[in-house]
């Protein structure tokens, strides 16, 4: 049975066993990869993996029940239990499917041929040439974490009572090194790697390998520093990492539960004119580029915080409803679990200033390329992380730092924003240009 | 005390045993040294509430089976939901393609190791009934917006699974187990005045019976989250910089799983990855410290009668009195290294290879009481509550969040402040325990330990411990 037919006979079993609303979401991925170490193949991975997820509305209660098992038997044991575990949810109106306006069902989604023609071979290749690129780089380069390639492919359907029908496929290569530097002692690790929907534009293998390398090595000999106030540059790495640490502020059920920081400041301005924050779905070869989203409703981009100012929240059905709003089309899901709202290609618009001239202009501060811990709380605004870096001495990287915290409070940190680079590159769902904060809280000895 | 037990009734294995033979013999057709085939079966329920309400009960159930083929360092893995007898070959012969021979492998020999329990768990939690799980929920809920009025927000909710293994090998081992899992976990919002927010969390379980509800009471959970959420309003911000710190007992264990568990795992050890490679028998620590990893405490939430791989879950020193006993060994690291396994060999799914990982980790109480370590302080930081923590094994790295905290001043508890990262160099935080209590205690059961994106479920254990120096990442002076 094809992965759309598995759903739409989901969808009528369930509406036989009394649902009033059903819909079902299956998944088929195939992925496969490559370790090395040393030159030689260390791991060989290969799979095919299958799931499918059914929600059931009954008497405005939810239910939700998934598998593995596709045959007819296991079709229908899986469509009752969703409907029995119905019984034990709370009536809530705000409970349904996205009307039938939302629906889209656009162009299939980015999908390269090419990566289904990937080589054993080629992946092998690939994960060697990257391990040589970061022996080459630096000689200080002798031992590996891990290096390695592979691809993944998935295929998806949905299907509801409410006439929702699609199906989108995506593809992913990737490649990745993370290399370990030595000196007098002191271990640094670094990891650098390229995941991109098109085969075509997939980063040199190489380049991969020599950037981990550096990104390890600058970082041998690393101190504290004391603790101090002071500019705080984050990598576009690191910057894409605070971004996905907003997030949460705008979901549109913590901002409907008064649980964001930012809940109250529609329409305010919470961050300096050059910051334009984007949630957009259908950016092309994007890594979470999508026709629909997990309940079906048509991919859109959605203006989050635009030249500063905070302008929409996302959502998803049911909480579109609660919250007397529209869908963003926010919902995410595996087949394994129910929709929830998140985001898709998260990104902040480049700025004008290369990372050189942002580091330039600070006299003595810090430049974060590696953080521990989550440490953004959307809920109270609080922001903790530890961090590694390099020290700015007079606009210049002067030594590599580490075992310090960066903190401060996540509104004041995006108010004071005073500098965003123009190296955006889209290496996963969420990225964001190098930024820089005027002012935070180092701490260290 | 757990004990070895005969099961009373055998039920059928998950899969034949002779097509597991079978799946064996197609994994080492290549000339495999060893092959491995790992069935499981998890049965999954969840229960979430919020805004007063039960938003969903949901339920899953996925079967799959792995197979391992290794040839010297290299390994070659697959896996399957697809559970007919032509998919699953397909599958073994995928992972034998690591090697590149041929080989008529000879007959294998399986014999079942009689197990220890350490989870008494009468019912499968599978087969509780969904209403009894929404319920504690809604006892937690009820007990949290009790507590105060400034409780305005609560998040609760229950998940359990009922996993099925067989672990079969060409080495003879053929194990199986069945191990539940439960959690039941309440966070709250208190809401102040000026917008202030202040989360709480709390929760428990573990592989434990359901009737583990009955003394660990929900009401008492959804109080605690309640507590910790009122108890932070109006609090300063964490000073920054270097203090003495003394860490409540409990959760705070995840000081050991960040600081030194991951860099005692045996991967990054042969890999030389891990700063604690190559120092077996040297002191890494103070004296005061001796670091237990014990897969055998009774109904721990990473307790195992049998790891992924089919041997025996083990109690193990890793530190004793300071000095770095032992590493964690999976099959693979220990084979290579000329080790044993010590039982470590985990994996999230049938979908992953297993990894060397902790089970529970603990520091054996020392002989202070609580309140003799506090009053000594004369200016620092007492953590009460803790989140999530991280560490990057090749500098030593580690951070831990404190979520409730207070200001020791002149050996007493004084004022609430925000919380805040702790971050150290494991061996340099271990070295500055000055004080260790003899209030040893082990988390509700509550951690879920990440690595190479694979999630299995932990404990730790900590008794009131003093650290000085330890550098606090907060926001006020």
């Amino acid at each position: 049975m094809s992965l759309i037919d598995v759903c739409q006979r989901l969808v009528e079993l369930a509406r036989k066993s009394g649902a009033a609303e059903a819909e079902a979401y299956a998944e088929r991925t195939r992925e496969s990869s490559v370790r090395v170490r040393d030159g030689e193949v260390e791991e060989l991975q290969q799979a095919a993996s299958k799931g499918v997820g059914l929600r059931v509305i009954k008497g405005r209660r939810l239910g939700f029940a998934y598998g593995t098992d596709f045959s007819k038997g296991g079709l229908q044991s899986l469509a009752e239990r969703a409907v029995a575990l119905a019984k034990g949810a709370a009536q809530d109106d705000a409970n349904g499917l996205p009307s039938r306006a939302l629906l889209g069902s656009g162009a299939p989604g980015e999908y390269d041929p090419a990566i289904e023609e990937i080589s054993p071979e080629w992946k092998l290749a690939a994960a060697r040439a990257a391990e040589r690129g970061a022996r080459a780089e630096d000689a200080r380069i002798r031992k590996f974490d891990s290096t390695g390639a592979g691809d993944f492919l998935a295929h998806a359907a949905i299907a509801s009572s409410r006439g929702a029908r699609g199906e989108s496929r995506a593809s992913y290569a990737y490649v990745y090194c993370s290399p370990v530097a030595e000196q007098d002692g002191q271990l640094q690790t670094a990891s650098w790697s390229d995941t991109r929907r098109r085969l075509a534009v997939l980063e040199d293998p190489e380049q991969v390998g020599r950037t981990a390398a550096r990104r390890a090595a600058r970082m041998l000999g690393a101190r504290k520093v004391k603790t101090q106030k002071v500019p705080v540059v984050l990598d576009a790495q690191m910057a894409a990492g605070f971004v996905a640490g907003l997030a949460g502020a705008v979901n549109g059920l913590l901002v409907h539960k008064k649980s964001s920081f930012l809940g109250s400041l529609l329409g305010k301005r919470v961050a300096p004119e050059g910051f334009t924050l984007l949630d957009d779905a259908t950016l092309a070869q994007g890594i979470a580029t999508r026709p629909f989203d997990g309940e079906g409703v048509a991919s859109q981009s959605t203006a989050v915080i635009e030249r500063g100012v905070l302008r929409n929240f996302l959502y998803d059905a049911a909480t579109a409803r609660k919250a007397k709003a529209r869908s963003t089309g926010s919902a995410s899901r595996g087949w394994a679990s129910l929709p929830s709202i998140g985001t898709s290609n998260l990104y902040v618009k480049a700025g004008s200033q290369r990372p050189e001239e942002i580091i330039g202009q600070v006299k003595q501060g810090l430049y974060v390329t590696a953080m521990l811990g989550r440490g953004a709380d959307v809920v109270t605004g609080d922001y903790s992380r530890g961090a590694n870096g390099i020290w700015i001495e007079d606009g210049e990287l002067a030594y590599p730092v580490q075992e310090v915290t960066v903190s401060g409070n996540l509104l004041e940190m995006l108010r004071g924003i005073d500098a965003i680079g123009n190296d955006l590159d889209f290496r996963s769902a969420t990225s964001a240009p190098t930024l820089r904060f005027s002012e935070l809280q180092v701490s260290g000895a | 005390m757990p004990r070895t037990t005969a099961r009373e009734k055998k039920p059928q294995p998950l899969l034949p045993l002779p097509l597991v033979e079978r799946l064996l013999a197609a994994a080492m057709s290549r000339g495999a040294e060893f092959a491995e085939v790992y069935v499981e079966k998890s049965t999954s329920t969840a229960v979430s509430l919020d805004e007063g309400k039960i938003k969903s009960a949901q339920s899953g159930s996925v079967t799959g089976v792995g197979v391992r083929a290794i040839r010297g360092a290299q390994v070659g893995y697959a896996h399957s939901d697809d559970l007919d007898e032509a998919a699953l070959l397909r599958t073994a012969q995928t992972a034998a393609l690591i090697a590149d021979g041929t080989r008529q492998p000879g007959p294998i020999h399986m014999s079942r190791t009689p197990l220890p329990t350490y989870y008494q768990v009468r019912t499968p939690l599978a087969d509780v009934e969904v209403a009894r799980k929404i319920e504690l929920v809604q006892q937690a809920d009820a007990a949290a917006r009790a507590y105060d009025k400034r409780i305005r927000q609560v998040m609760g909710g229950y998940a359990d699974q009922t996993r099925e293994i067989l672990v079969a090998n060409t080495i003879g081992h053929l194990a199986e187990d069945r191990q539940d899992l439960c959690r039941l976990g309440v966070q709250c919002v208190a809401f102040g005045k000026h917008n202030e927010r202040r989360t709480g969390f709390h929760g428990g379980g573990g592989r434990v019976d359901f009737r583990f509800f009955e003394d660990f009471s929900p009401a008492q959970v959804g109080r605690e989250a309640a507590r910790q959420a009122v108890a932070t309003l109006g609090a300063v911000p964490a000073p920054a910089g270097p203090q003495t710190v003394v860490l409540a007992p409990g959760w705070s264990g995840i000081l050991l799983h960040e600081a030194v568990g991951h860099g005692l795992e045996a991967d990054f050890i042969r890999k030389g990855t891990s700063l604690f490679a190559g120092k077996l028998g040297e002191k890494v620590a103070s004296e005061l410290v001796t670091v237990i990893d014990d897969g055998t405490v009774a109904g721990g939430r990473g307790s195992i009668n049998v790891d992924d791989e089919g041997n025996a879950g083990e109690r193990k020193v890793l530190i004793e009195r300071g000095v770095l006993r032992g590493y964690l060994y999976d099959h693979l690291n220990a084979k290579l290294t000329g080790q044993r396994s010590t039982g470590s060999g985990r994996r999230q799914s049938f979908r992953h290879a297993p990894l060397p990982r902790m089970t529970n980790t603990y520091l054996a109480p020392g002989d202070q009481t609580p309140e003799e370590i506090i009053g000594k302080v004369q200016r620092g930081l007492y953590c009460r509550q803790f989140g999530g923590g991280q560490v990057d094994i090749s500098n030593g790295n580690f951070v831990f969040e404190i979520s409730e905290a207070y200001l020791i001043e002149e050996g007493e508890i004084g004022k609430p402040v925000k919380g805040a990262m702790l971050i150290g160099v494991g061996p340099e935080a271990l070295k500055n325990v000055i004080a260790v209590g003899s209030d040893a205690s082990h988390d509700p059961g509550l951690g879920t330990c990440g690595k190479d994106g694979q999630s299995v479920p932990v404990g730790v254990g900590l008794p009131t411990v003093r650290i000085d120096n330890l550098t606090v990442g907060g926001t006020g002076a």
